[in-house]
């Protein structure tokens, strides 16, 4: 991806997670006053996943890039910033994974 | 990686103290960086009592006077000493900025005076700007118009087109800004750093300018213009009152619009 689009990616990523972010918060305060099972239901319709995998989708490309910057500022070895990219890339593969995962099993109960 | 700390031989020492032959009372202490590459030593810092009666107003005066008087093999630019040739850049007080234009009374206690951060220094106040000037050749800093004047003909500017070139083309070049952004710290080799990017963002904003989409092109790589972090020490530091980030933004609009 060139400089401009990994760029216009990340401020996008900003500006769509805001209004997100400010809904999870408002969600989680509303969530915690309920019972469990109360939450789980509130997760297990389609709208609930949905949100949720389109929070994560964004937090992980929003947090990928942000990190390819830091390492580009700060790694200037090339081997070294090849095995973090991977490391990185891996365990935001897994975070992915983890959060489908658990959805799955939230949906079908 | 990049390298937090300074290198054995770059750690600062206590160096000679000269004291003021005359003692008025309106005595102030210059500490002043020294390092010569003819001796192994590793830099020092020299302390001189100057009597601010017999010296003039700004900085440059004193070390000027500081060099003529007491200390001969002081070394530094200097040139127009007011505030238009960008020779007698130095970090004063903790600054980047033009010794002639700093105010001595502007800085309470001792003035500590280093040269431009981060640069490979030359000898006391004197740094590299090798990278910087191969940097600013790299933009190509000329007017490219492939236009045949055939009739010799004026190549005229709307007032609005030349408007836009305020707060550009009054950069000097004297480093301030560049020297002190971490970003250009870091990435020195492959960051244009501000200093270039708003010569470059002058370029782009010319109206006469043939090669906007050529220039944009360029830019477009992961360092040259996006190290930039928006910290803003170079809007912060320049001694003329320019907005480097703000070119910056600017480049980086013009490249997302492209």
């Amino acid at each position: 991806m060139s400089a401009k689009n990994t760029w216009k990616l990340h401020r996008w990523s900003t500006i769509l997670l805001l209004p997100l972010v400010a809904f999870l918060f408002i969600k989680i305060i509303h969530l915690s006053a309920l019972p469990y099972q109360l939450i789980l239901s509130e997760f297990s319709n389609l709208w609930g996943v949905g949100f949720i995998l389109i929070f994560t989708v964004l937090g992980l490309i929003h947090m990928n890039t942000g990190v390819h910057e830091i390492l580009d500022d700060y790694v200037h070895s090339d081997v070294v910033k090849k095995i973090l990219n991977l490391i990185i890339s891996i365990f935001f593969l897994l975070i992915l994974i983890f959060v489908c995962l658990s959805l799955l099993l939230i949906f079908i109960g | 990686m990049v390298q937090f700390n300074l290198p054995d031989n770059s750690k600062l020492t206590d160096g000679d103290y000269y004291k003021s032959e005359k003692s008025t009372g309106n005595t102030k202490k210059f500490k002043i960086y020294r390092w010569s590459p003819d001796d192994s030593k590793n830099p020092r810092m020299d302390t001189y009592e100057v009597d601010l009666d017999d010296c003039g107003p700004m900085v440059l005066d004193a070390v000027m006077k500081i060099k003529s008087e007491i200390d001969t093999s002081l070394t530094f630019r200097r040139s127009c000493r007011e505030g238009i040739c960008g020779s007698c850049a130095m970090n004063i007080d903790g600054t980047n900025t033009l010794a002639c234009t700093k105010a001595i009374s502007d800085v309470k206690g001792d003035i500590k005076i280093y040269p431009l951060p981060h640069m490979p220094v030359i000898k006391d106040l004197v740094t590299n700007l090798k990278t910087l000037y191969k940097q600013l050749k790299s933009i190509k800093p000329w007017l490219m118009n492939n236009k045949q004047n055939a009739n010799d003909t004026e190549n005229i500017q709307s007032r609005n087109d030349r408007e836009k070139l305020d707060g550009l083309y009054e950069c000097i070049l004297c480093a301030c800004c560049s020297t002190s952004c971490p970003s250009y710290w870091w990435n020195s080799d492959k960051y244009l750093g501000p200093a270039v990017l708003l010569q470059s963002y002058r370029w782009l904003q010319d109206s006469r300018d043939e090669e906007r989409k050529e220039r944009l092109k360029e830019l477009d790589d992961t360092f040259k213009v996006y190290r930039c972090h928006t910290i803003m020490n170079c809007t912060q530091a320049c001694p003329k009152g320019l907005n480097p980030a703000k070119a910056i933004a600017g480049i980086k609009q013009m490249i997302a619009q492209q």
